[in-house]
């Protein structure tokens, strides 16, 4: 059981700090931290399926920018809240997961990361195409947001969401099925695990919460278009940071998430150009030469439990 | 909406089945590794970038044929590809799949960006034989055939490598049973080594032959991959043969998909039909062992 002292507090007085820093800092600071609850939702998304069940998902900024642009619809055309239409953005997503994983998941091996990989295109392409409802290249612009704090509290919400949410799973019969896929998918089955709907589930779980971070963006941004919610590097963004930090485990995404985001607002916003190649370096070093993450490494000196 | 007749049909169908045997050749590089190593390697369509960017800078620079370019597009990237091999992929050869999965797409990355930050991110073209054969109203690209028709000859050496040399048969060897063959006294590192060198070289070659078709860039290789995948499934995994008919297949596909939709949703069609078929028919198209 974590102990009051080592765990309970620590956490409390992190979160109750969080929770009043918006009172007390400048936009920069708030500005900043809702961009690192944004990469811990994110990264902790793609930690669902990926890290869990070890089924690549290379195509996750899909799911961020079909919720951006259904929350941006509904904020636009219906005249929502941006409250409840961020959080709309989870159904289109899952949905939009249902139909790729039921087809790609049922079948073991490259198939599911491979049809990820086209994904963001294809979907791209649809917003595009569709101008009549998306404005085609140009985008949507939304209403000016003129207080950036409520938006503060619901990208940490969805953050804290996504956290509470792995530690359940990872706490749970589902997610000691979805590890036992992980670790031998055949092994799993044999043990009477329905692996096909498993994977689903996780699925749709991890492309659930993509969709509500893409919806408070949305609004948060001002402006929506094609090419700015639908990038590549958000995607190897959410990897790298889920590696670095620790795949398959309750904080590392957390940790990652953290870290790279001061690296990248201290050190890499200055070499714009060679930012993204820092980043494929970064995913072959971690993969070779720390597959589990700093927390992997940390077990290694610290006694930690099975599930942080 | 533009009436669309007869002629124009067999216009996209002969262009799709000339881009089509680009396709089949890239294929079977990617399937290739596939096969011998079990990894999905991500950055093969970096590998045909790469390829590409030979040509051009061969051409603008030296003003080499860029069909004759091929002759040292292929060995570079035979080396390039061996050198990642040995480097890196060697480690992750039994690893489970998502460790090969991301350090492939990482190397991807890497090279992809350092190519854009060595030769910036403009769109170049290597204008070389433009014009066209016209054959009872249909026009037949000069460039396009001429790439089809070394598409073609370079599958077919790679057929008779595998077939019926020492080394191509080691190779066929470990892609149907890696212990057994191990145990047959084939050095599988070595095999490892050359096959993935080989699949990088055919990228290469594949990646000479679009320069003369389509714009080169960093980034260009992104949706060679996707398109290889699909050519795979679309031919039955592991059967070469049925590849090739499954590139020529993609090439038809997209070309009418062009033509009766917008060129903006070729990639769609393509995706959809992906999904489609791993959803009814994962076996393949054209029934493939499973």
């Amino acid at each position: 059981m974590p102990s009051l002292a080592k765990v309970v507090l620590p956490t409390g007085i992190l979160m109750a700090a969080l929770a009043v820093l918006p009172m007390f800092s400048s936009g920069y600071h708030v500005s900043f931290t809702i961009q690192v609850f944004m990469w811990i939702a994110l990264a902790g998304s793609w930690n669902i399926i990926s890290g869990l069940t070890g089924y690549v998902s290379f195509g996750h900024v899909a799911f961020f920018g079909v919720g951006a642009y259904t929350s941006a619809l509904l904020i636009t055309k219906a005249g929502w809240h941006w409250l409840p239409a961020g959080l709309a953005g989870c159904g289109p997503a899952a949905l939009l997961a249902l139909l790729i994983g039921y087809p790609c998941l049922r079948l073991k091996g490259p198939y599911f990361a491979i049809a990820m990989l086209g994904l963001n295109e294809v979907v791209r392409a649809l917003v595009s195409y569709f101008e009549g409802l998306t404005g085609g290249g140009s985008g949507i612009s939304l209403p000016p947001i003129n207080a950036t704090v409520p938006v503060y509290y619901a990208m940490g919400a969805t953050a804290l969401a996504v956290v509470v949410t792995t530690y359940l799973i990872i706490n749970s019969r589902f997610g000691l099925r979805l590890i036992s896929i992980r670790e031998d998918e055949i092994a799993a089955e044999t043990m009477g695990i329905d692996t096909a709907r498993m994977k689903l589930y996780a699925f749709l779980i991890s492309a659930a919460f993509p969709g509500i971070v893409g919806g408070f963006y949305a609004w948060y941004a001002s402006h929506i278009e094609p090419m700015g919610v639908f990038p590549l590097i958000t995607t190897i963004t959410m990897i790298i940071m889920c590696l670095f930090g620790g795949a398959g485990t309750v904080l590392g995404p957390v940790i990652g998430a953290t870290l790279l985001s001061i690296m990248q607002e201290l050190v890499w916003a200055r070499f714009l150009f060679v930012h993204q190649a820092i980043f494929g370096a970064l995913i072959i070093g971690v993969v070779l030469l720390m597959p589990r993450g700093i927390l992997g490494v940390a077990r290694q000196y610290f006694r930690l439990p099975r599930t942080v | 909406m533009v009436h669309i007749t007869g002629t124009m049909v067999l216009q996209v169908v002969v262009s799709g089945l000339l881009v089509g045997g680009l396709y089949a050749l890239v294929a079977l590089g990617l399937s290739l590794v596939f096969g011998v190593m079990r990894v999905i390697n991500i950055a093969h369509g970096t590998f045909l970038m790469l390829g590409a960017y030979v040509t051009y800078w061969l051409f603008a620079l030296a003003g080499l044929n860029p069909f004759l370019s091929i002759l040292i597009s292929v060995p570079v990237l035979f080396v390039v590809g061996a050198l990642i091999q040995r480097l890196f992929v060697f480690r992750v050869v039994n690893a489970p799949e998502l460790s090969s999965l991301l350090l492939t797409f990482g190397i991807s990355i890497l090279l992809a960006n350092l190519a854009m930050l060595a030769w910036t991110s403009d769109y170049r073209s290597v204008e070389f034989l433009t014009g066209s054969f016209i054959v009872k109203n249909i026009a037949i690209s000069k460039p396009r055939s001429i790439a089809f028709a070394l598409a073609l000859a370079i599958t077919a050496i790679a057929f008779l490598f595998l077939h019926r040399t020492k080394i191509g048969k080691a190779i066929r060897a470990t892609s149907q049973n890696r212990e057994v063959a191990e145990v047959c006294g084939i050095n599988v590192r070595r095999i490892d080594l050359i096959t993935f060198g080989l699949g990088a070289a055919l990228a290469g070659a594949g990646g000479s032959l679009v320069s003369v078709m389509f714009a080169v860039y960093p980034e260009m290789g992104q949706v060679y991959v996707f398109k290889s995948f699909l050519v795979i499934v679309l031919g039955g995994a592991g059967n070469y043969p049925g590849a090739f008919f499954g590139g020529l297949l993609l090439g038809v596909i997209e070309g009418l998909s062009s033509l009766f939709l917008t060129a903006q949703l070729t990639e769609v069609v393509s995706y959809v039909l992906l999904v489609a078929l791993l959803l009814l028919r994962p076996q393949g198209l054209l029934g493939g062992r499973t």
